[in-house]
């Protein structure tokens, strides 16, 4: 048997803290996202309906600058919650949601495929911390085109409108921010289960596309064949619309309460975890 | 030391390994046996991937399920290609390091350190999706070793190697254990296996059928005659004295009748043997060697349940 001098040395150096290295993920998925030209284009494309929004909140307090460039008589919508409701529901549901089949699917897939699961695993980096690292990935991008433009817009309203407006509306704040992040965290954990589930990512973003509209769909046939509204359950839409309209204090054709609709879409998240934690292994076993 | 204290792994009704009772030290342990006989599983076990089902794992006096402490003194090489896109060689093994906790100064120089180590330093700035498989299988031992570990676990590693980078790779794992390491490699290749490893485990059907260095396995099995092979001047001289020993099983004499195959279950006797032949009857002898003492043979023997061929 060899005999070994212990020579090396092992490294000593300063440790980051160990709850802050699964922001290494999304550092380089963020970099690697950001290298497709479709993808610049459409995330630029996302700052021009808030771009649209804050000239209109601008205007709605200038009406002079209107008239300098010839529209005297023009009336403005009021900027309150319809406003901001209509806004957001842009910017989480349509871009957000383009968003999200570009990111999603292409997230969790690769490593699954690939067998690269041990590769982050074998570090101090739990199967919580990936998943929180690939979450925070997508959940970051979608804030940056949605509540973060929404409440930029609510502080320039307050600001114009007066300290006043701003205390009376403080819970439209709250519902910009707090709809967009149930969205953001729903449609988040959804495009992550179906990666980890398809495991390529064009089938994870059909899957995704599917899961959507399958669900509207099969949750109106069983509307429809036994006189129920428990297909709204599976109608994310309808199930996100519900919740908006408690939240925005808006008057909106709702399918069922936002108590309900809310406790639906928190099971809906707790089965994305669910399949997260059944597929984000750092083994496969063949039988 | 990596003590594995009667470990058992199931996958659910699936076994992994069974009853795994086992002792590594530092230097170089090859883990050999065919697909699917547990090897990767005890890969996993010792990176803490994989907590046991049942027994006590302890890498270096810390359990597996710590893995803040357990991964300071471990890297693992796996045997997947997979890296994550867009990244330079240089900014995987940085990343991996950043994982690892290091701070973004130290993060730049250990994966220096690294690269230079396994030679890719050319191709460091160039993405890994554009490597060749030599290239990825480099890059994956760089962060493997990056951060300095005590135990380096390398499953597979010598695939897809040229034969230069081949023979550079077993010479950083000598490199690696003389600095008193503990290497823990899987290979399929045993001949390779042969000549690096300071022991080696054998693993079928999820359990160790041996363990050792390789003469030592290859003396256990008793009940395979050892081969050795002889070359001298007079081998039938030698045959005729060997049949005298109640231990000799065979005796094949080479067509050139320069040598002998000699299948006995006493080596020592027959060494003995050959040495009082030389000093009675001047016998010119060319080489003595066992012809059944390597990996593939102890393979053979154990796993595949045949004897060599001769």
């Amino acid at each position: 048997m060899a005999v070994y001098d212990r020579r090396y040395r092992a490294y000593e150096g300063p440790l980051t803290p160990v709850s802050t290295r699964w922001r290494v993920l999304p550092r380089h998925a963020w970099t690697g996202v950001f290298k497709s030209r479709l993808f610049v284009g459409f995330f630029t494309l996302c700052f021009a309906w808030p771009i649209a929004a804050a000239v209109w909140i601008y205007l709605h307090y200038n009406l002079a600058a209107l008239a300098n460039v010839g529209l005297d008589n023009v009336q403005l919508a009021a900027v309150e919650a319809p406003f901001f409701a209509a806004f957001m529901g842009v910017q989480c549901f349509a871009l957000g949601g383009v968003m999200t089949l570009l990111v999603g699917p292409g997230l969790v897939s690769p490593d699954l495929a690939n067998g690269g699961l041990p590769l982050y695993l074998s570090r101090p980096l739990t199967r919580t911390g990936y998943t929180l690292g690939k979450l925070f990935t997508l959940a970051a991008l979608i804030s940056l085109i949605t509540w973060i433009p929404g409440l930029i817009l609510f502080l320039l309203q307050a600001w114009l409108a007066g300290w006043e407006w701003f205390v009376s509306h403080l819970w439209l704040g709250v519902a910009i921010v707090g709809g967009a992040i149930i969205w953001i965290v729903t449609i988040s954990l959804l495009a992550l289960a179906t990666s980890a589930l398809a495991k390529r990512k064009v089938i994870g973003q059909t899957f995704l596309l599917g899961v959507i509209i399958f669900g509207t769909v099969a949750g109106q046939a069983v509307n429809e064949m036994f006189g129920t509204r428990l297909g709204f359950l599976f109608n994310l839409p309808a199930l996100m619309q519900s919740v908006w309209a408690a939240l925005y204090r808006i008057d909106m054709p709702t399918m069922m309460s936002a108590p309900v609709a809310l406790a639906t879409l928190l099971a809906i998240c707790g089965l994305s975890i669910g399949v997260l934690s059944r597929k984000l292994r750092a083994f496969e076993v063949v039988k | 030391m990596i003590v594995f204290d009667n470990i058992s792994k199931f996958y659910g009704e699936v076994l992994g390994v069974n009853r795994i009772t086992l002792s590594i030290g530092p230097g170089i342990t090859s883990l050999v046996g065919p697909n699917g006989s547990g090897k990767t599983t005890l890969m996993n076990l010792v990176t803490g991937l994989l907590l046991p089902t049942r027994g006590r794992l302890s890498v270096l006096g810390i359990a597996p399920d710590r893995p803040e402490l357990l991964m300071k003194k471990v890297g693992y090489c796996t045997q997947y290609d997979s890296f994550p896109p867009g990244l330079t060689g240089y900014e995987f093994v940085q990343a991996t390091l950043a994982l690892h906790g290091l701070t973004a100064a130290d993060a730049r120089t250990k994966a220096g350190q690294a690269i230079a180590k396994v030679g890719l330093q050319e191709a460091a700035g160039r993405r890994v999706a554009g490597y060749s498989k030599g290239m990825r299988q480099r890059i994956r031992l760089a962060q493997a070793i990056a951060h300095d570990p005590e135990v380096v676990v390398l499953d597979e590693p010598l695939n897809g190697l040229d034969p230069m980078a081949r023979a550079e790779t077993i010479a950083l794992f000598q490199a690696l254990a003389k600095e008193g390491r503990y290497v823990l490699l899987s290979s399929h290749i045993l001949h390779e296996v042969d000549l690096l490893s300071d022991r080696v485990v054998l693993v079928h059907h999820g359990y160790v059928v041996a363990e050792g260095d390789i003469p030592g396995v290859r003396d256990e099995i008793h009940e395979r005659p050892a081969q050795v092979l002889l070359r001298c001047d007079r081998p039938s001289l030698v045959a005729s004295r060997i049949f005298e020993l109640d231990s000799a099983v065979e005796i094949k004499i080479h067509e050139d009748g320069k040598g002998l195959l000699v299948h006995t279950r006493d080596a020592e006797k027959f060494y003995l043997l050959v040495n009082r032949l030389v000093l009675e009857h001047g016998l010119d002898l060319e080489a003595v060697s066992p012809a059944d003492e390597d990996v593939q043979a102890v393979y053979r023997y154990l796993i595949e349940g045949e004897g060599p061929s001769s």
